[in-house]
């Protein structure tokens, strides 16, 4: 497990990691490194150049407006984790963060490498495309749902890299959030996991209800909904394609996805009624 | 015959630090991947990619060329140098060498190794060696491997079946006959196995001027240097193992003897120390660490009131591509075949399997646990047939405290127990069965899961003999070496390694309780393999009873030479004196301190008996206590002593995502005197930890269609983290050995023995009245699901 050789080179600026990464196709960026790091040491990618964005100024801060809520790339998610600002303006944010992983990897995982990553079963993609976050790139922004393409595959342009996440800010008084998943074991990867969030109007109906499923589909997915009911999150479900593995088939899936989306659901209406 | 000692005991049985933790917890432990020698070179694995072709040639010349690289050993020059590994079972025609000869038996076989000045340069260099195979075709599956016209994986031997035994032990057919009631069942134990955090890792020099081959390794093996020496052709005393190695966890797979050879080997001819430390990939496809793989068929006849009179048990062990001494691990279960019941009848079908699979290697319980399982899942079975309590119908087949020593069918002798008793404490703690009814009621599946086993102690070889009665081997001793210096200074030696197991606190305790001196003031030492007695390693869960017996027997001829100078010196006769705490003590008052009886035994020769030589040593090579007899009628008694576990828990799951969470575990515990409680606590927590593991986890999978590993990094094979062990209740119960120096019996596979038996018991309580049950192991969240929702293929 020692990687093929490559260099090292630490980036001072974004338009600095840009150039690089424009001259040299075969390059890659390393933010925290928890997924990178193994695929190097395993021989499963070779690039020839290793860019570091650790060191970029700015790039690890995290700005909350009355509108928005921005990350750069390079936040960590323990950052986010501890955050008490993030807490306030994403609380669906806040409690997904804590199934990342597990704290020494959270400590080193970074917001912008997740979501490059897309992992079909990262919770953060998953809040990202719940919550119509806009994925910011060194070429274009991309909605959170159109970003995800595929399992571990990206609408990102060749020579392009994610800055950051930004996340529009639901400043309603009424809003309930939910988030459940199931791994193998607890911080493992999701077999399924469901976020929900809320919200209710001036007159206690429903302004907004949004349901995302991850884990159990190639990528996260905003369900289609009218209702906040078991039927309509089944049918919802329903024409999704599954992925299974030797842990989990596709049923399993479906079947944990709607679970999961309930628990959700339940946490949120309760949250909200509180 | 051994003197039992009796308690009150001074530190035996006492909580006290253990003495090894401090080094390993601060840091200061010594492992094998620590050690730089000058010079030293690195090796990397060139693996098979596919589990069965010939090699049709090996092209090193682009690695050889790479500046840095030293030397690309492939297997047929290996085996021109060196004898074949040993093989245990009675199968001549199937011969192992460290690297494949002529033919891969499985993906991940290692074929040739690269050394060269740094690990990463040989990785580098590996990619360029170019291996031309010719694809033969393979057999994964144990059962599809003995069908007539299944790939042979060894075609000089004939067949896959490795080790084919049949044993009747009592009269089975009439019991049989005369049940009113049967039961069969088949359950499926998959491959995993215990994974060290510490991967396996050798250094070897050789020293050319004194001919003296050193190794340091990461090893729980038995005979190891004489393995070593007989592989490569050398003299006995021309291996020098060093046994102060710390080994970063084992129970059982670290045993690294092709790793060894192979270092060795490369060392010898390269006149450079050579080093090999696994990655974890390499460790998992290709350093034979995986476990037992069985399915069992067992049937049972029992009465209406419960009581099982008789059991046919048919043992199918996947053992992989090479025999070892994996087809042995359907041996020692023999000595516990009918586990804590009083089944007077059973037969017993032992079939080991070659596959093209990785060779399998002993894992702790040398495959007690997955027998358990199976006994355990009959006595449930039995239960509900008749629609008893589980707990009631163990209590109807227990052997019962005035039966011992209780002589099992198969013949070996249990040396104690008291099963009703513990029993009886340990579901006293808690009504689980209404805390299920409680998480019923919220509308959770929860289940309660019992285990009843033993755990055999003491090892010994007898079931070498038994299944290959070409092998005469009895023996099975531990040694203890204690030497007093000059300044009165006690330094206890033991000879073999330690791989976590807490020995230097067990002989520190045992020989303090005999000289009545406190254990700190004991040094323990591992000397090299040359500089030590012979020794049969910390196997079989043995080293309570084996080491401390030694020790013990040391200490006790120590204490007999001090009280001989005493009674020298003080004109009395030995009877007259009382050891107290070092000092030896005369009726009239006069008395001998510690620090002048040393100084009579190491430098006042005139004050010494006549012919008592000098300095004050005595050691100990001590046989496991019921002796070593061969086998007899196809019977044999195996281990000495018989600890007993008791495990009551409660497992809940969502309908659903059906991923179960343990919400209490309850184990009655009995292995006899403990020694050192903090070892014993520790034991049994890991051992639960690791039978969760084999239970829910675990499972070395296979692609049927390649025959490829599909878990071979712990991104696919999935240990239970802190977050999957719960709290454990302990529940304590002493029941002495008769034939061990304090009355202990062995722990070192406590918890694990039973844990899957319990975990399984319970989730198929769960999913009882849903009128769905499983028999396999790993019981994956999904695979539970299907079942429930009656889609599972």
């Amino acid at each position: 497990m020692k990687p093929a050789p490559f260099e090292y080179i630490r980036a001072e600026s974004v338009l600095q990691a840009q150039e690089w990464l424009a001259a040299d196709p075969e390059a890659r960026v390393i933010a925290g490194g928890q997924t990178l790091m193994p695929m190097l040491a395993m021989r499963l990618v070779r690039p020839t150049r290793v860019i570091d964005i650790a060191g970029i100024a700015g790039l690890d801060e995290i700005a909350v407006t009355a509108e928005l809520v921005t990350f750069g790339a390079m936040v960590r998610q323990v950052t986010v984790e501890r955050s008490a600002a993030v807490a306030q303006a994403l609380p669906l944010l806040a409690k997904a963060i804590r199934y990342v992983g597990h704290p020494p990897t959270r400590r080193r995982g970074t917001i912008g490498g997740s979501v490059a990553n897309a992992d079909p079963a990262a919770e953060i993609a998953l809040v990202a495309v719940t919550l119509g976050a806009e994925v910011l790139t060194t070429a274009d922004g991309f909605s959170a749902r159109d970003f995800f393409l595929a399992p571990m595959t990206t609408a990102l342009p060749a020579g392009a890299m994610v800055t950051g996440l930004r996340f529009p800010r639901v400043t309603a008084a009424r809003r309930g959030t939910g988030f459940a998943e199931v791994a193998m074991r607890q911080g493992d990867y999701a077999m399924a996991a469901a976020a929900c969030e809320l919200v209710l109007g001036a007159g206690g109906e429903v302004a907004s209800l949004r349901i995302g499923i991850g884990g159990a589909t190639p990528v996260p997915v905003l369900l289609d909904l009218a209702e906040p009911t078991r039927e309509a999150i089944a049918a919802a479900l329903a024409p999704l394609e599954m992925m299974h593995d030797p842990n989990a088939g596709a049923g399993y899936r479906r079947r944990a996805a709607l679970a999961l989306a309930m628990q959700a659901l339940d946490e949120a209406q309760r949250e909200v009624m509180a | 015959m051994t003197v039992q000692l009796q308690p009150p005991f001074r530190y035996v049985g006492h909580k006290r630090r253990v003495r090894e933790d401090r080094r390993f917890v601060a840091g200061g432990g010594h492992f094998a991947a620590d050690l730089v020698l000058a010079g030293m070179l690195h090796c990397a694995p060139v693996q098979s990619e596919h589990p069965a072709a010939r090699i049709v040639g090996i092209d090193a010349s682009a690695a050889l060329a790479l500046p840095g690289v030293h030397a690309v050993l492939t297997g047929a020059q290996l085996a021109a140098a060196s004898e074949p590994l040993m093989n245990g079972a009675n199968t001549p025609l199937v011969v192992r060498y460290p690297l494949a000869v002529g033919q891969v038996r499985y993906a991940g076989e290692w074929v040739a190794m690269v050394v060269a000045e740094s690990r990463a340069l040989a990785e580098d260099a590996r990619e360029l060696v170019r291996v031309e195979y010719e694809q033969l075709p393979f057999v994964t599956d144990g059962e599809a491997a003995i069908a007539t016209d299944a790939p042979l994986v060894h075609p000089p031997h004939g067949s896959n079946v490795l080790l084919d035994r049949r044993f009747v032990w009592g009269p089975v057919a009439e019991r049989f006959a005369a049940a009113p009631r049967k039961l069969a069942y088949r359950v499926r134990w998959a491959r995993s196995s215990t994974v060290p955090l510490e991967t396996f890792a050798v250094t070897a020099q050789w020293d050319a001027s004194q001919d003296v081959l050193d190794v340091w390794a990461s090893i729980q093996m038995p005979k190891f240097p004489d393995q070593i020496a007989r592989s490569l052709r050398l003299p006995g005393n021309a291996v020098r193992v060093h046994y102060d190695v710390d080994v970063g966890g084992s129970y059982g797979v670290k045993r690294g003897i092709k790793h060894a050879v192979l270092v060795g080997h490369l060392a010898r001819v390269l006149g450079r120390p050579v080093r090999l430390v696994e990655d974890r990939l390499e460790n998992m496809t290709g350093g034979d660490m995986q476990g037992p793989e069985r399915v069992f068929d067992v049937e049972l006849a029992y009465d209406d009131d419960g009581r099982v009179h008789a059991m046919k048990m048919r043992a199918l062990d996947n053992v992989g591509a090479y025999a070892g001494r994996s087809p042995f691990q359907l041996g020692k279960p023999i000595g516990a075949i009918v586990g804590p019941y009083a089944i007077e009848a059973v037969e017993y079908h032992a079939l080991a399997v070659a596959s093209n699979k990785t060779p399998q290697e002993a894992v702790r319980g040398f495959g007690q646990a997955p027998t358990n399982y199976a006994l355990e899942t009959g006595i449930d079975q039995v239960a509900a047939a008749l629609g008893l309590d589980r707990l009631e119908v163990r209590r109807r087949n227990f052997i019962r405290a005035d039966q011992f020593p209780y002589l099992i069918p198969s013949g070996t002798t249990y040396d104690s127990g008291n099963y009703h008793g513990l029993l009886e404490k340990t579901v006293a703690v808690a009504d689980l069965f209404a805390e299920r009814d409680a998480l019923r009621a919220q509308g959770l599946l929860a289940g309660v899961g019992i285990a009843a086993c033993l755990e055999p102690s003491g090892g010994n070889s007898s079931f070498e003999p038994l299944l290959n009665p070409a092998n005469r081997t009895t023996t099975w001793m531990e040694s203890c070496r204690l030497h007093v210096d000059g300044l009165g200074g006690i330094t206890a030696a033991m000879h073999t390694t330690t791989s976590g197991q807490a020995h230097e606190t067990l002989v520190s305790v045992a020989v303090a309780e005999v000289l009545e001196i406190p254990p700190e003031r004991i040094r323990v030492i591992r000397p090299d393999s040359l500089a030590s007695l012979p020794s049969n390693s910390p196997v079989g869960s043995r080293m309570a009873i084996m080491l401390g017996g030694a020790a013990v027997r040391a200490a006790q001829k120590l204490r007999a030479q001090l009280l001989a100078i005493a009674a020298h010196d003080l004109g009395v006769s030995p009877l007259e004196l009382r050891y107290s705490e070092g000092d030896v003590h005369a009726a009239d008052g006069r008395k001998l301190t510690w620090q002048e009886l040393v100084v009579i035994a190491h430098r006042e020769y005139f004050r010494l008996p006549l012919g008592m030589e000098p300095g004050l040593s005595a050691s100990s090579i001590y046989m496991v206590p019921t002796g070593g007899a061969l086998p007899k009628d196809d019977k044999v008694q195996m281990y000495p002593c018989h600890s007993f576990e008791f495990h009551y828990i409660l497992v809940a799951m969502d309908r659903v995502l059906c991923r179960p969470q343990i919400r209490r575990y309850i184990i009655g515990h009995d292995c006899g005197q403990v020694i050192s409680p903090d070892v014993v606590k520790g034991m049994t927590l890991g051992g639960i930890a690791h039978g969760i593991g084999a239970a829910l986890l675990e499972e070395f999978s296979i692609d049927a269609q390649t025959g490829q590993p599909t878990a071979a990094s712990f991104m696919d094979y999935l240990l239970p983290s802190a977050h999957e062990v719960p709290h454990v209740e302990i529940v304590h119960q002493t029941t002495p050995s008769p034939l061990t120096v304090f009355g202990q019996k062995g722990s070192g596979e406590s918890g694990y023995l039973g844990s899957p038996a319990a975990i399984a018991g319970a989730i198929n309580d769960a999913l009882a009245p849903h009128g769905v049950r499983v028999d396999q192991l790993p019981m994956r969240p999904a695979l539970l699901s299907d079942l429930l929702e009656g889609t599972h293929t």
